[in-house]
């Protein structure tokens, strides 16, 4: 027995050895890593301890803890739609990120272009500037500087404060660094944050293509996180309001891509419920020339029912069906045909163009006085023949 | 009595009794698994060592049955123990000796890969680079110090020290963290949205708009829980100070998409809560994901990832190829094509990291040798009474 009991005791203490030590889930890390997503290299240790005292691992070795089985992370369907500049390079989304892009220029440099949503106003607008400015080593700035700085772009997510902050920190990359072009979009309980960060020649080239991103960024609705609190599979947040325009009975248009060149002199303009884009134009004496691209499911209301709407917004009185046909006149789109009627009423004129595309009926419209409609005209003329609906 | 007990500890009835209730857990875990999905019932029924009613309280509960690692662990000791007590160098034991062997060293092996396996993903789209990978359920409050321009220092608390409410001990923080309140599943409405009764999950951050609230654990295998988290931060007192200040109290939260900035101490800081990172002393690139299709359907026939790895510790600079079947191993860890996202944008790897692997291969080469040389024994004992027999 006593024979026995040895080796027991053996195979015992065989056994525990062999029982790890070192799994510690509660361990707490601490190191150093790159500020770019996609290190190169391992995280030095910071100089710090590593812990609280509860056990460490060998420098080589992954965390321990997590759970034998696993399942493999959903695939993340895009969740806006907008319209980005061809040399971007789309990135992979993350948790964060609902768009993402990558732009390399000459000589190894790149700018990152990322929208990002988050709840409330995420320590406001001059909060987060000065956030932006201090990680380009720059001093803090005062809501009146901010004033003075910042601009404004329409978006169809709303109205975007806009600054572009330039600097480059000591010990820098200047590829990579240099300039933050940021907008943001307080819409609806929520923030949403434009940003390019990157070599400064390379954003300012950028800086007119990720303006026309902005203006054309939409939410898309059968992603599964409009809201900036909503992003894992099993938890949508339902009673979060969405930031994406209220269009009746229409779906968003995901795989049209509709595409357009804006002419020169429209600015893009408010957003607005309803709406799919806006542009204006200022004339003189103060008039502005408003156009507008909606979008409804089926037919929109018909043909009449919406010309004669349109006729009742300048002053002008009902037509009839029969009468209609000779108020139109078609345009050749890039890959539609484009019905037009240009109505000239007491209270101003419409130009206006539909199309029907995909179940869907796309309206263009132009509403301004008399002379700065007609001096724009031309302009309509040339932006619905550029329409491209399925590129 | 350490006799008695000795003898019931290398007892065949103590093997019995072990594998009967075994067969009870395997059916009722199963049986499980309907209501808690199987990554709760792994946790609960097999990675356990007592089951506890009720499972899902935060009050008293009792424990009903052995758990898995219990069960394990003692037929594991039941089987050492029966194997040191009969062992004898004879031929004719030889066999069952090392078949015995091998069923100590599978069930060590499996205990072993409870304890040491750890399984992450690594999401990699094309030209993009890693050094780590990323757990699918566990997550960690990551802190993150800002303020130098090339490197973020970043203090990552694990979920399971999140759980425990209290200060969190942290050499080289400026501030004190402490856990006020986990949520392990949790739903988020803004205040004026959530009832006149709502208060802030938070004084300071998006929390300060926010209510919280816990809602039951997910259990379908292809959902997971939203976990929340809020904490509290205090000033470390110099010497001289009376007492810490309350910097105010934060929500971090799976659901929060961006990271919380704050500044403190003059720096910039943020707070965000993201899936647990393993980082690696390498790392993988993904230079091109193919994904083949059988002609006219849309069936996968092969989808592979080319990759260039990289280890300045070794000097390793080299292309490497992960296709089904044909995983990458490295440094203990091997990576194994798991999936694509849509439209093939990122290739996704699943990054298994288990030094019992070995174990399973040598049981069975073991428990083979041992049933071969038993049955092997007894065959050549057979032929040799027969052929006395024949003689006579």
């Amino acid at each position: 027995m006593k024979y026995f009991q040895t080796r027991l005791l053996c195979g015992l203490i065989i056994l525990s050895a062999a029982i790890p030590a070192c799994k510690d889930k509660n361990a707490v890390q601490v190191y150093r890593v790159s500020k770019a997503e996609t290190e190169s290299s391992a995280p030095p240790k910071a100089a710090a301890p590593e812990s609280s005292g509860m056990g460490a691992m060998p420098p080589d070795h992954p965390a321990i803890g997590a759970p034998a089985s696993a399942m493999a992370p959903a695939a993340e369907p895009s969740r806006v739609t907008g319209n980005p500049p061809s040399n971007w390079v789309a990135q992979p989304l993350t948790t964060m990120r609902m768009a993402s892009y990558l732009v390399k220029g000459e000589n190894g440099t790149s700018s990152d272009i990322s929208l990002v949503a988050l709840a409330g106003p995420a320590g406001g607008v001059l909060d987060n500037v000065n956030r932006w400015l201090s990680q380009l080593g720059k001093p803090a700035i005062t809501a009146e500087q901010l004033a003075q700085m910042a601009q404004h772009v329409a978006s169809p997510l709303g109205d975007v404060t806009l600054v572009d902050i330039e600097g480059l920190p000591e010990g820098a990359d200047a590829a990579k660094e240099g300039r933050i072009i940021a907008g943001i979009a307080p819409v609806d309980g929520k923030s949403f944050f434009f940003k390019m960060r990157g070599n400064a020649p390379l954003a300012e080239s950028q800086k007119d293509g990720f303006i026309q991103w902005i203006g054309s960024v939409r939410m898309n609705e059968t992603a599964s996180a409009p809201d900036p609190m909503a992003a894992a599979p099993a938890a949508p947040l339902p009673s979060m309001p969405s930031a994406a325009p209220a269009v009746p009975a229409a779906p968003e248009p995901q795989k049209e891509q509709i595409k357009w060149e804006v002419p020169a002199g429209w600015n893009a303009g408010a957003a607005a419920a309803m709406r799919y884009a806006s542009f204006a134009v200022a004339g003189q004496n103060g008039e502005k020339a408003d156009i507008s691209v909606s979008v409804f499911g089926g037919d929109g209301g018909g043909d009449l029912g919406n010309v004669n709407r349109w006729r009742s917004q300048i002053g002008l009185g009902e037509v009839a069906d029969g009468e209609l046909k000779s108020l139109v006149v078609p345009v050749a789109g890039k890959d539609s045909e484009i019905l037009t009627v240009d109505m000239t009423g007491p209270k101003g004129r419409i130009l206006a163009g539909w199309a029907r595309i995909g179940g869907r009926s796309w309206f263009f419209k132009l509403i301004a006085p008399d002379q700065l409609a007609g001096s724009e005209k031309a302009g309509f003329q040339k932006f619905l023949e550029s329409v491209q609906f399925q590129p | 009595m350490w006799n008695r007990l000795l003898d019931f500890i290398s007892s065949l009835k103590l093997t019995v009794i072990c594998l009967s209730l075994a067969m009870i857990l395997v059916f009722v875990g199963t049986m499980a698994q309907v209501n808690f999905g199987i990554h709760e019932v792994q946790q609960r029924y097999f990675q356990s060592l007592l089951i506890w009613w009720p499972s899902g309280s935060h009050g008293l509960k009792i424990p009903v049955f052995p758990g898995g690692h219990l069960l394990g662990g003692v037929l594991l000791i039941n089987l050492i123990a029966a194997h040191a007590r009969r062992f004898r160098w004879t031929w004719s034991k030889l066999g069952i000796q090392l078949t015995h062997a091998g069923l100590i060293v599978m069930l060590a092996g499996v205990l072993l890969t409870d304890f040491l396996s750890v399984e992450s993903f690594m999401r990699l789209a094309p030209g993009e680079t890693k050094n780590y990978s990323e757990d699918s359920r566990a997550m960690e409050l990551a802190i993150i110090d800002e303020s130098d321009s090339q490197l973020d220092q970043v203090v990552a608390i694990p979920e399971a020290r999140l759980k425990q409410p209290g200060a969190v001990e942290i050499e080289g923080l400026p501030f004190q963290i402490t856990i006020r309140h986990f949520y392990q599943n949790s739903r988020m409405q803004p205040l004026d949205k959530a009832g006149s009764n709502a208060v802030p999950a938070a004084t300071k951050g998006t929390g300060s708009q926010l209510a919280v609230s816990e809602v039951p654990q997910a259990t379908a295998e292809n959902e997971r829980d939203l976990q929340s988290v809020v904490i509290e931060m205090t000033s470390i007192p110099a010497s001289g100070e009376a007492a810490a200040q309350s910097l105010g109290t934060w929500l971090v939260s799976d659901q929060l998409v961006e990271s919380q900035a704050f500044s403190y101490g003059g720096k910039p800081w943020r707070l965000v809560m993201r899936p647990q990172r393993y980082y690696k002393p390498y790392s993988l690139t993904l230079q091109k994901f193919t994904h083949e299709q059988y002609a006219g359907t849309q069936i996968a026939k092969n989808f592979a990832s080319h990759a260039v790895l990289k280890d300045p510790e070794k000097n390793e600079n080299r292309e490497v190829l992960i296709y089904m079947n044909h995983p990458l191993r490295y440094r203990g860890e091997t990576f194994f094509q798991s999936g694509f996202e849509q439209n093939d944008t990122a290739t996704i790897l699943q990054d298994v990291y288990n030094p019992s692997f070995v174990a399973p291969y040598v049981a069975c080469v073991i428990v083979a040798a041992g049933l071969l040389l038993q049955f092997g024994y007894h065959f050549v004992r057979f032929l040799r009474r027969r052929k006395t027999n024949h003689a006579q």
